[in-house]
């Protein structure tokens, strides 16, 4: 095959691999289909020493992963089996800690770092605003 | 006996110590003092001294010592051999006398270094100033607060009641101790596990002392790291195994069926592991390209103090967890320590910056460098996540009083989407050259790798393969293994000249060549593989409760799983009561397994010891919850590929290991790289 049409092949079918790919990771799931399993890692086991109650062989473990069950099978929401056993133990026996009050800031500080860091690296290269900063090397 | 041959050895460690410091002072501020002769009775008094306090406790410890309390309270004369041996670490006092030896036993080879560069040696004196305050804390703080020679004074039936904080008061010994705790005497790597850790974390000691050194010179330039960069690497590769074994005794030995629990202990470890991690890469950044200078100093000072947090967390017992010793004076010590390393190091940073830090600039982003600054960005926000949910929990708690949970799921759900970018970071950064990067050699070297792995991934995808982290962490590990790959066939293919039958040999040649490069290769490429095994194991994996009677049988993950019989075993230390298992897939025989409960006599706890059979599908893991006459109760796991995860992990120390210990070829000059058609502008050498 002459270059030019050789490249072309190669490209598009690295861009037909690519499609598949991507149509893959858009259609599949997400993990944790097991909802029971993925809720008892989010409830701290109250008379363990910090394990979620999935984890946990105590009979109050065990009670509490039932009762996750029963209330997956009756239908609950995430947020409604959680807070079920908030207003039970309070805020403590969420491993997962809430996107509001004392724990927003855990979760924004992260992001802040984010920002800062990337700007602190952005302000080290230099021009970086440049001329669409094009670089070339000689040929390799 | 033993324990006044002990107590002298800490007398006179401590008497070394302070020497130390004096002579290391003198030599720091004067270069005709700065002579390996005056500091070397120092630094070998110091050695000897904390080698003769070890000795003295395991003398005590294997010959039943009981009128020596530590001794009395954690090991009994049915202890078997190797875990008396261990239990000179498994407590509190005793583990800090390992601390101080590995310490001593640092700063006598940095002492060694100090010789080899003879006189004049400003730099390494005032080092082993500061390693001398570091081991003279540490020492005080053992022979004040945390003594294990303190002789017992009032015994009870078995173990110690009461001591007396004179070493050479009258005593009265037990007639039996009390063993150690059974958690740690239930599997070997109990013996291996601190061990590893301590060297890593004490490693961490030396590149600090140097940059202290270099700080109070008001020394600019390279010298310090290049004179450390081998202590880091060595504490990495230990801090690494430590974890990595850390994890695999938690697999085998609690019983819960997981490696990480992200308790605030393991989050202790894995703090300076991130910070030593960061400081390997941008380490190589300032040595190549003389860049980032002040960054290292806060890295390596971050480090350290991170180790000291991380010896409060453990040893204040400020948290509970299966890692942290008894409550005791000491955490408020280590406390007042940290904040005087911390406000001492930074303070002295403050003053001296302008000296030291020169950096010029990025050219462009695109680059070795920018992938190196990448990197450290995503090791540092790691780093921070972990600290801020390790330490934040505990600041609320102290202040409002009332409890919040930070655990698991908030670490992995920022963690491991920053593992996945810092892979495929690997994947770029390992190959692009320094200064900046064209298009057109990143595509030479990057197009076929991403090719092969797409190719890969779509066969997955069409053959019905539709976990969506699994798929996203194939395609990013693959990714960096393929271009890790490309790039040693094709410098190998260069350095044979063509002759496809020398590649092999060209390729061995070639990372010979270049040990520091193509040992930190290997590591990303065990990265890759212990992310893929945490991916596969975690979202493929099933568990369930099983209830057997008798010669029942039950279906899990394809096998079938019946009930022999249960069996009581007597042993010196422990009744172990187990169940026999077989496990079938077809009706053929695969293995019988043997999860068992352990009764340990002394303290009367149980322990659960889970069963576990390995092959390269997976792991079944069975763990014992209960059993009676009639029936066993059983946790059952099925972990696919979760082997990779040790197999990752071992390639990752092994990588370290070949940077470390890999002698360059001298005689024949290589022309590896030189001749790679596209590795061009000296990408290698990092």
């Amino acid at each position: 095959m002459p270059e030019p049409i050789r490249r072309i092949v190669a490209g598009l079918a690295t861009l037909g691999l690519a499609i598949v790919v991507v149509v893959g990771l858009i259609a599949g799931e997400p993990s944790g289909s097991d909802r029971v399993g993925s809720l008892g890692n989010r409830i701290r086991c109250p008379v363990c020493q910090g394990e979620p109650i999935s984890e946990s062989s105590s009979e109050t473990a065990r009670a509490m992963m039932e009762i996750v069950a029963e209330r997956v099978e009756s239908g609950q929401s995430d947020g409604q089996i959680v807070d079920y056993f908030r207003d039970r133990y309070g805020d403590w026996v969420v491993l997962d800690p809430p996107f509001r009050g004392a724990t927003l800031i855990l979760w924004l500080l992260p992001v802040f770092a984010l920002v800062g860091g990337i700007v602190v690296i952005l302000g080290r290269v230099r021009g970086v605003h440049v001329e669409g900063n094009e670089l070339e090397d000689p040929a390799p | 006996m033993s324990s006044a041959l002990g107590y002298l050895g800490l007398l006179a460690a401590l008497v070394s110590a302070a020497m130390l410091i004096v002579r290391g002072m003198t030599g720091l501020r004067r270069t005709e003092r700065a002579t390996p002769a005056r500091t070397r009775l120092a630094a070998l008094g110091l050695l000897v001294g904390t080698a003769t306090a070890m000795f003295g406790l395991e003398f005590g410890l294997l010959t039943n010592d009981f009128s020596v309390e530590y001794i009395a309270n954690n090991s009994a004369t049915t202890t078997p051999f190797l875990f008396k041996v261990a239990s000179a670490w498994a407590a509190l006092e005793g583990s800090i006398i390992l601390w101080v030896l590995v310490l001593a036993a640092f700063t006598y080879l940095v002492w060694l270094g100090h010789q080899r560069r003879g006189d004049g040696d400003r730099l390494g004196a005032g080092a082993l100033m500061v390693m001398g305050m570091i081991s003279l804390f540490f020492l005080a703080l053992i022979v004040t607060v945390s003594n294990p020679f303190r002789l017992c004074i009032t015994a009870a039936m078995v173990g110690c009641a009461e001591s007396g904080s004179l070493p050479f008061a009258a005593f009265a010994a037990p007639l039996e101790g009390f063993g150690p705790n059974p958690l740690l005497q239930n599997h070997i790597l109990m013996a291996v596990h601190p061990p590893l850790l301590y060297v890593g974390y004490i490693g961490l000691t030396v590149p600090f002392s140097f940059a202290m050194s270099a700080l109070l010179l008001g020394q600019s330039g390279v010298e310090w790291l290049q004179r450390t960069r081998r202590w880091t690497l060595v504490a990495w590769i230990f801090l690494t195994a430590g974890i990595l074994l850390g994890g695999l005794w938690s697999y085998e030995v609690l019983g819960w069926g997981g490696y990480w629990a992200w308790d605030p202990v393991e989050n202790a470890s894995l703090m300076p592991w991130l910070a030593a991690t960061a400081f390997l890469h941008s380490a190589v950044v300032q040595l190549r390209r003389g860049m980032l200078q002040a960054w290292n100093f806060m890295l390596v000072i971050g480090a350290f103090a991170l180790t000291i947090l991380g010896t409060f967390l453990t040893r204040s017992g400020v948290i509970v967890s299966v890692h942290s010793f008894t409550q005791s004076a000491i955490g408020p010590m280590l406390l007042w320590f940290l904040m005087l390393i911390m406000v001492g190091s930074l303070t002295l940073f403050a003053f001296r910056i302008h000296l030291v830090a020169s950096s010029p600039r990025l050219d462009s982003l695109a680059s070795r460098e920018g992938a190196f600054l990448l990197n450290n960005l995503l090791l540092t926000l790691f780093l921070f996540v972990v600290l801020a949910g390790t330490v934040y929990p505990m600041l609320i708690e102290l202040f409002t009083g009332s409890q919040v949970g930070v655990g698991g799921p908030f670490f992995e759900r920022i963690g491991l989407p920053l593992l996945l970018i810092l892979i495929a970071t690997i994947g770029f950064g390992s190959v692009a050259p320094y200064r900046s990067a064209s298009r057109a050699v990143m595509w030479q070297r990057l197009r076929n790798p991403l090719r092969a792995v797409l190719a890969v991934v779509a066969m997955a995808v069409l053959l019905g393969a539709r976990n969506r982290w699994i798929l996203l962490t194939a395609l990013v590990t693959g990714f960096a293994v393929a271009v890790i790959v490309r790039h040693l066939w094709a410098s190998a293919r260069a350095a044979a000249d063509g002759q496809a039958r020398q590649i092999p040999a060209a390729a061995l040649r070639v990372m010979r060549n270049d040990t520091h490069y193509w040992g930190g290769q290997i590591a990303h490429v065990g990265v890759a593989v212990l992310a893929l095994g945490i991916a596969l194991s975690g979202n493929l994996g099933v568990e369930d409760e099983l209830r057997f009677e008798p010669d029942q049988t039950s279906e899990f993950a394809g096998m079938e799983l019946t009930y022999i019989e249960s069996f009581v075993r007597q042993e010196s230390n422990r009744e172990v009561l187990g169940a026999r298992i077989e496990i079938r897939r077809d009706g053929a025989l695969i293995s019988t397994l043997e999860p068992r409960l352990n009764r340990y006599f002394q303290t009367g706890q149980t322990v659960g010891t889970p069963s576990v059979n390995i092959r390269l599908g997976g792991d079944l893991y069975l763990s014992l919850v209960a059993i009676s006459e009639s029936s066993a109760s059983l946790s059952v796991f099925w972990f696919p590929y979760i082997w990779l995860i040790w197999v990752g992990g071992g390639i990752c120390v092994a990588g370290g290991a070949w940077a470390w210990l890999v002698k360059k070829p001298t005689r024949r000059r290589l022309v590896a790289e030189a001749h790679d058609g596209d590795a061009v502008s000296g990408g290698n050498r990092a």
